[in-house]
């Protein structure tokens, strides 16, 4: 065969972001041959989703379950008394805590009303979420193992502890692939100012191939690293430019036969289009007035939570696979009724708002939403505590999330926790569950989802998982 | 039988294999149990049926033969050549799902093919062989080859052997120009200078090429080149890598790596110094240095983490790290579980972790600088100046002595010449920030009216438990700061009360205080108070009610609690640490000064205080004497000469040598002061580096329950698995694992570093799975090859530099990389080497390619590293409070190993081009090709700026016109010229580009003025920007950023 036909045949299903079915984006030509990798990764979705994308709306640092979603009306009785060792039980507690004198009980300050059709409970601080009752699922038996920031947030975003294990973003890149010609498969964008840091490795892909990383948009500069053309070159230049580099490489393919000078060729012209396609999705200016009115006025300025909400549903109208936004700010050890107004003031409305959006567009049912914290925090007290005024450590062993769209059953709350919000009563949903229940919406068995590496088939879930099938619809 | 990833071997056959019956394929080939049968068992049957003793179904084990061959009560699993007495095949065959194997339940099942393979072998006699990969490498012969020229040394004769086997031939020898810019990127790292590639043109010698390597080899790049793969390897970074990911200082390993390469330490040495270099009889600096190699894993220092929780996971990194690198071993596997697939026990996973185990460091990593152990590492340069000073010091400290004679003398002939009555005193004022002796009332009292009381000469101020001074914005003293505070205090209660303090005025909140408790001195640094201080109080000192008590408080800076020293009266107190952790610093810098209060209401102080001074150094206990002496300089001079105290002599005495003495004893003394001063701020300006070290008393390791920190089992005593040697108990400690790993008798390390070499070079290793040699790894495509080189390695004494020549001198290396038809159509993978491999430069290579080739390269070896251009707020955006500060000047354009690595955000330019991520050990790296990298090569700076420059360099290089200069930029950037048709289309659009910016110089000026450097020379700016969109052009062909 000519080796430019080949090379044509072969980067055909090579993009960076391209439609097959294999998601095996541009692999060294070698592995894209290989038997191995297509094996592993060929049968996604296996049966029908229930939704073809996913927002992930992560809140960093850690937001208070009991100050938010779980109600704990008898709380208020037991302001300053100790934390009863039966609850307690002698679990380990962060050594910011561990070694208080006491452990006083703090009441959430907030009141808390009732909401939806099915009643539930949500704090006078997220009146938006709270007008979206009948379409959520609140999980208020979420827990996790780790009980700091690194590992947790690291955890929720890889299944491990420890770095090295892909994304969730990157599992999807690799098991369902993009259906976006000309923009990546999986976005992160990030929010909020100090709070805890976050890490490349949030939205890494580990062992797996690199180009299945999520990008980051940026909301200054450059909204993908490199993509303007440098001042003084304009787009006819650029253009020009690419004509003759193209003309150069294909003279090289034809003088070698390296099918991979093809494949380059097409990621040159990839970038040349992203060039638009990308400003073009992140310009937000002919957006409607009814539509800043629905993520509130913070959607106008770059780099709010609420413009990285629209910006979510804009990639979601563009087929992006996995979407993540991360808002920082949430890790309130001391001042938290202070902080957490703000907080929620800062991401309460648009939250909402985007799945009113979504849903006013048809598109909630075929998108996945989650909503979630690292993990939780302890009714008991760090610092001075008042009526007024506490403060909160980490809490892995219950904590509230919710879903919505794709898959999810609106209007229901799942778990329950203690009367303390400390330990489960019944249902948990450990992380390892929550990824399998989202694969399987997205119409993957999270356990046939592997990669082989150091000799082991990875999964997400790690060796464990089971779908919570009392959410699905 | 050709569906698994470990079997490398028949893949040419692929494309038949979607077509051709089983039976066809299995008639014409030969079934091997290592190719075909034994990587079916490993995958899908060990899991239950394998090492795990823990999971093992029906007590039965297939990773060995003779359980494998077991009876079994009579239906055996395995009879040679009979299917119908075999329960293997059975089970594997039958459709009854109470007996099928694997169950219906499990993820992993067997293919048709699978199942033929089992069938045929078990009929062919069901041969057996034990994992190659454990038994020591044997020195194979070289093989007969039909074409006996092409071969030139023992390479060619494996290699040329299997592709004479397959049908497929070898490429032509490359050409002049491709093969020396090949190889001075594969062993340098950079590409060759046109003056470089004329000579080896001009070089008709049969050892041309042979003068080249050899070069190449004793070039200072090559040890950069290296390190650069090492780094890589060893995870090294220049942060810690959790949460806040705070800065370390880890660069004098790097320069050692850099060193031991470019010196040709041989491998057995290498490994040696950075595994145990420490233990080794009296060790050097540079060997201590060397085991930093195992120091470079991340550490964790988020606030309320638990030590014992992450220390295990430091360990755990240095065995997964070590049994990678050197044994191509996933031992980590065996953490929480005896290994799925190889012969390694849980047990013995904790016995190679009990090596690892035996330093003494903290689970809980210091946030800003090196964690302990740690040592001061001074360059060569700084040793020198380091010993320059230290004499310095000694000849004056030998003057000062030599003075004292003298100044006593004069000391007495000025006191007999001068009579005074006027009273003065004086103290020390070295370092002095703010002193507070009350004689006039400072503004800031609250709670209440300011009230002073007599004190000798003075007044003191007087305080009630309630009112206290609010002194301002003095002594924001955070937790790198020296500090000293001196006072005098007389108080109604020694029970508590806080005398000075810079916090927010709340119970044990984060700043500073100095206090009374239980009549002692109490001194908190705190961050948080639970968690995140230095808190010490001192043990028998009493401070009476009622009485005035001289107190002085000294800081060094250090940020731990031995840093802090309490004197009493002049007298150094014991002291007990409440805590003695501190990881951020404790500056209050909100908060004010306060003099009478701190921790709140309930801390208010009671009784009077006067003369606090605030110094902005470690006072010394000499200092602190004179300060503590009550009686002033004048009344002590009216003492008589034998009656005065020795601590009044040396008041008088500092006071007269600073203020009377003759001038040169005044000079000598502050010469000697300061000399003391500079030798201990260069003392702790000296890079340090983070090294292994033994505790003295071994600290016991047991078994941990499903890896988990806190679920500890039985002890294990240090030792590495049985399968890997047999007389494990010679294995004791770091220096005898370190011994054993390049033993000859070791199976793995030479096998699996000649693999990783040629995976640097060819691009995949002979095992793929460079980091997996086990059950589950893929074999080897040439697996006598692997033996040959490894014996090899071994018989050049672990001589790198030899055995790169080696490789680099083969006829294989020497091919043409151009690719047929055949090739496509054959070995896509390029496996067997009927080619060179054309292969995409690393992210380093590439842009330290751009640096050299447009002049921009400062070719400065070692030191700390540089911050060269990321786009701004990159790391504000995720890391929060670190910002990246920018290099300027040379430190812009050094060669990417020393570009500044922070784990949780990764210079961009290197981690677009599949850069290893450094949290962790890779050995194998991905070779993308995406639109991202597109992207980066036509706009970031870094490649823009090189453009230009070299754009410019074409014009002051190559003056005729511009076809000379575009030939002379592309000869740079390619070690080749142009041809016709590519000369044209880059003249043309040179020509095209020029027209476009003589009629826009506003963007011409604008396209040349991206980067930091200046233009050199007077150009024309439309031409130097069109000939900047060409040499752009240049820079973005595939051909450059491809090694051909």
């Amino acid at each position: 065969m000519d080796p430019i036909q080949t090379a044509n045949l072969l980067h055909t299903r090579r993009q960076l972001f391209n439609r097959s079915a294999v998601g095996l984006g541009t692999l060294a030509l070698s592995s894209l041959l290989s038997e191995r990798t297509l094996a592993e990764a060929s049968e996604f979705p296996s049966f029908a989703p229930k939704a073809k994308r996913v927002i992930y709306l992560l809140q960093s640092g850690a937001p208070s379950q009991m100050d938010l979603y779980d109600y704990k009306p008898h709380l208020k009785d037991r302001f300053a008394t100790d934390l009863p060792d039966s609850i307690r039980q002698g679990q380990r507690l962060t050594g910011m805590t561990s070694k208080q004198d006491r452990f006083p009980v703090a009441p959430s300050m907030f009141e808390f009303s009732r909401h939806g059709s099915s009643g539930m409970r949500f704090s006078e601080l997220i009146p938006h979420t709270a007008s979206i009752a009948d379409d959520i699922c609140v999980i208020r038996s979420m827990h996790t193992q780790a009980i700091n920031h690194d590992p947790a947030i690291t955890f929720f975003q890889t299944g491990a502890q420890l770095a090295g294990r892909p994304s969730m973003g990157a599992w999807l890149s690799y098991g369902l692939g993009s259906e976006n010609d000309n923009l990546p498969t999986f976005v992160s964008m990030v929010s909020g100012s100090g709070g805890q840091p976050l890490y490349d490795r949030l939205w890494g892909s580990g062992f797996l191939p690199t180009q299945h990383q999520g990008i980051k948009f940026r909301s200054v500069g450059d909204s993908v690293l490199f993509l303007s053309n440098p001042a003084g070159l304009t787009n006819s230049t650029r253009r020009r430019f690419l004509d003759d580099l193209s003309k150069l490489n294909h003279k090289k393919l034809i003088d070698v036969g390296d099918p991979e000078i093809a494949t380059r060729m097409s990621q040159y012209e990839l970038a040349y289009r992203m060039q638009t396609s990308v400003p073009e999705l992140t310009d937000l200016s002919h957006e409607s007035k009814e539509t800043f009115e629905l993520y509130g006025e913070d959607a106008k300025v770059p780099g709010t939570y609420a413009s990285n909400c629209l910006l979510a549903r804009r990639l979601a109208e563009r087929d992006v696979r996995f979407i993540q936004l991360f808002h920082r700010g949430w890790d309130q050890h001391t001042n938290l009724p202070r902080d957490i107004r703000k907080q929620a003031a800062a991401t309460d409305q648009a939250s909402a708002g985007l799945i009113r959006d979504l849903k006013q567009r048809g598109m909630l049912d075929d998108t996945l939403v989650v909503w979630a914290g690292e993990f939780g925090r302890t009714v008991y007290c760090q610092g001075t505590l008042t009526k007024n005024n506490y403060g909160r450590d980490h809490h892995p062993r219950c904590f509230s999330i919710w879903l919505a769209g794709g898959g999810i059953k609106g209007g229901m709350t799942y778990g329950t926790t203690d009367e303390f919000s400390y330990n489960i009563l019944e249902n948990p949903v450990h992380v390892h569950d929550l990824h399998a229940t989202m694969l399987h919406c997205l119409g993957i068995d999270h356990k046939k989802l592997t990669f082989k590496f150091q000799g082991r088939h990875y999964r997400l879930t790690d060796v464990h998982g089971n779908v919570v099938r009392s959410i699905l619809t | 039988m050709y569906l698994n990833s470990a079997v490398p071997f028949p893949f040419l056959s692929i494309p038949f294999l979607l077509v051709a019956s089983t039976s066809h394929l299995l008639a014409e080939g030969e079934l091997d149990f290592v190719r075909d049968i034994r990587p079916i068992l490993s995958d899908t049957c060990f899991q239950c049926h394998g090492p795990d003793e823990d999971k093992r179904q029906a007590d039965l084990r297939l990773d060995l033969e003779l359980p494998a061959r077991a009876d079994l009560d009579g239906n055996p699993l395995i009879t040679s050549g009979d299917l119908e007495k075999s329960e293997l095949y059975l089970r594997v065959t039958s459709s009854d799902p109470d007996l099928q194997m694997p169950p219906p339940t499990s993820d992993r099942q067997l293919t048709s093919i699978q199942k033929e393979l089992i069938k045929q072998w078990i009929k062919r006699g069901a041969n057996w062989e034990s994992h190659w990969a454990f038994s020591p490498p044997l020195r194979p012969t070289l093989p007969e080859v039909a074409n006996s020229i092409w071969p030139k040394n023992g390479i060619d004769h494996f290699i040329l052997r299997r592709l004479e086997k397959e049908g497929l031939s070898v490429s032509p020898a490359s050409e002049k120009r491709t093969l020396i810019r090949r190889v001075t990127l594969d062993l340098t790292g950079l590409p060759p200078t046109p003056a470089e590639v004329n000579d080896f043109l001009a070089d008709d010698s049969p050892r041309a090429y042979e003068r080249v390597v050899d070069r190449l080899l004793k070039s200072p790049r090559y040890g950069e080149h290296m390190a650069g793969e090492w780094l890589d390897v060893a995870r090294y970074a220049d942060t810690s890598g959790y949460q806040n990911d705070g800065p370390r200082e880890m660069w004098r390993w790097r320069d050692w790596v850099i060193n031991a390469f470019n010196d040709n330490k041989r491998f057995d040495e290498f490994t040696i110094e950075q595994i145990a270099g420490d233990m080794l009889p009296n060790a050097t600096l540079s060997q201590q240095i060397a085991t930093g190699f195992n120091r470079n894993h991340r550490g964790n220092a988020e606030g309320g983490i638990i030590p014992e929780e992450f220390q295990v996971e430091y360990v755990v990194d240095r065995v997964e790290t070590t049994a990678t690198v050197w044994l191509g071993l996933t031992l980590g596997c065996a953490r929480c579980h005896d290994h799925k697939y190889d012969p390694f026990s849980q047990a013995e996973f904790y016995q190679f972790y009990a090596l690892f185990n035996n330093i003494p460091e903290h689970g809980r990593a210091v946030k800003e600088g090196n964690s302990p152990p740690y040592i001061s590492a001074p360059t060569h340069t700084q040793q020198q100046r380091l010993n320059e000073m230290e004499e310095r010091l000694q000849e004056l400290s030998r003057e000062v002595k030599r003075n004292e004679p003298a100044l006593r003398e004069a000391l007495t002939k000025w006191e007999s010449e001068n009579n005074s009555d006027k009273p003065f005193d004086s103290l020390i004022d070295d370092g002095l920030v703010r002193a507070f002796s009350f004689e006039e009332t400072p503004s800031g009292f609250v709670d209440g009216q300011p009230e002073f009381a007599k004190h000798g000469d003075g007044q003191a101020v007087v305080f009630d438990g309630q009112r206290h001074l609010v002194a301002g914005d003095v002594a924001n003293f955070g937790y790198f700061d020296k500090f000293s505070f001196s006072f005098w205090v007389n108080p109604t209660s020694n029970e508590r009360g806080t005398i000075v303090s810079r916090m927010e005025d709340v119970h044990r909140s984060s700043g500073y205080s100095i206090r009374l408790t239980n009549g002692g001195i109490a001194v908190d640094l705190v961050k948080r108070w639970l968690d995140d201080s230095i808190r010490v109080e001192t043990v028998d000192a009493m401070i009476p009610t009622e009485t005035w008590s001289h107190v002085a408080v000294t800081y060094d800076g250090s940020r731990v609690a031995a840093g802090i020293r309490v004197f009493v009266d002049g007298v150094l107190q014991s002291q007990q640490v409440n805590l003695d952790y501190i990881n951020q610093s404790f500056a209050a810098d909100d908060a004010p000064l306060r003099i009478g209060a701190g921790h709140g209401v309930d801390g208010r102080f009671s009784g009077m205080i006067d003369e606090l001074r605030i110094y902005e150094k470690e006072l010394t206990p000499a200092e602190v004497k004179i300060l503590s002496e009550p009686v002033t300089v004048a009344e002590i001079l009216k003492i008589r000469r034998n009656l005065r105290t020795t601590t009044q002599f040396e008041k008088l005495r500092y006071w007269y040598l600073r203020t009377h003495a003759p001038q040169r004893i005044q000079e000598v003394f502050i010469q000697h002061r300061n000399s003391q001063r500079e030798l201990q701020q260069y003392q702790e300006s000296l890079p340090t580096v983070m090294v292994m070290q033994e505790l003295k008393e071994r600290r016991p390791t047991f078994i941990l329950k499903r890896g988990e920190y806190d679920k500890p089992g039985g002890e294990v005593t240090p030792g590495i698995p049985d399968a890997l040697v047999p007389q494990k108990e010679s294995i004791s400690d770091r220096l005898t694992l370190a011994r054993w790993l390049v033993a000859p008798s070791n199976p793995l390390t030479a096998r699996v570093t000649v693999n990783r070499l040629w995976q640097q070079i060819f691009g995949t290793g002979i095992v793929k799975t460079s980091e997996d040699f086990g059950s589950q790894g893929a074999l080897p495509t040439h697996p006598e090859l692997l033996d040959w080189l490894a014996t090899e390695l071994i018989r050049l004494d672990w001589d790198l530099k030899a055995f790169l020549k080696l490789v680099v001198l083969s006829s294989t290396y020497q091919q043409s990389s151009v690719i047929t038809e055949n090739h496509i159509k054959l070995d896509p993978e390029n496996r067997l080497l009927a080619r060179s491999p054309r292969l995409r430069l690393t992210a380093r290579m590439l842009r330290d390619q751009a640096l050299l080739v447009s002049g921009l390269l400062q070719e400065r070896r070692g030191g700390p590293s540089v911050k060269p251009y990321q786009p701004d707020g990159l790391w504000k955006e995720i890391a929060t409070t670190t910002n990246y500060e920018q290099s300027t000047g040379p430190d812009l354009y050094r060669r990417s190993l020393y570009t500044y690595w922070k784990r949780t955000v990764a210079p961009p330019n290197m981690a677009i081009f599949d850069a290893a991520g450094r949290e962790m050990c890779v050995v194998r790296s991905s070779r993308t090709n995406t639109p991202l990298q597109a992207l980066a090569v036509m706009n970031d700076i870094t490649f823009l700026e090189a453009a230009r420059v070299l754009a410019e360099r074409a014009f002051r290089e190559a003056e005729a016109d511009h076809l000379a200069r575009i030939n002379h930029a592309f000869l740079l950037a390619t070690a080749r010229f142009p041809d016709r048709e590519e000369l044209k289309i880059l003249a043309e659009a040179y020509e095209h580009h020029l027209v476009n910016f003589q009629n826009n110089l506003d963007a011409a000026t604008a396209l040349i003025s991206h980067g930091d450097s200046e233009l050199k020379h007077r150009l024309d700016k439309a031409e130097l920007a069109a000939m900047t969109i060409v040499t752009s052009t240049i820079l973005n062909l595939d051909e450059v950023i491809n090694k051909e």
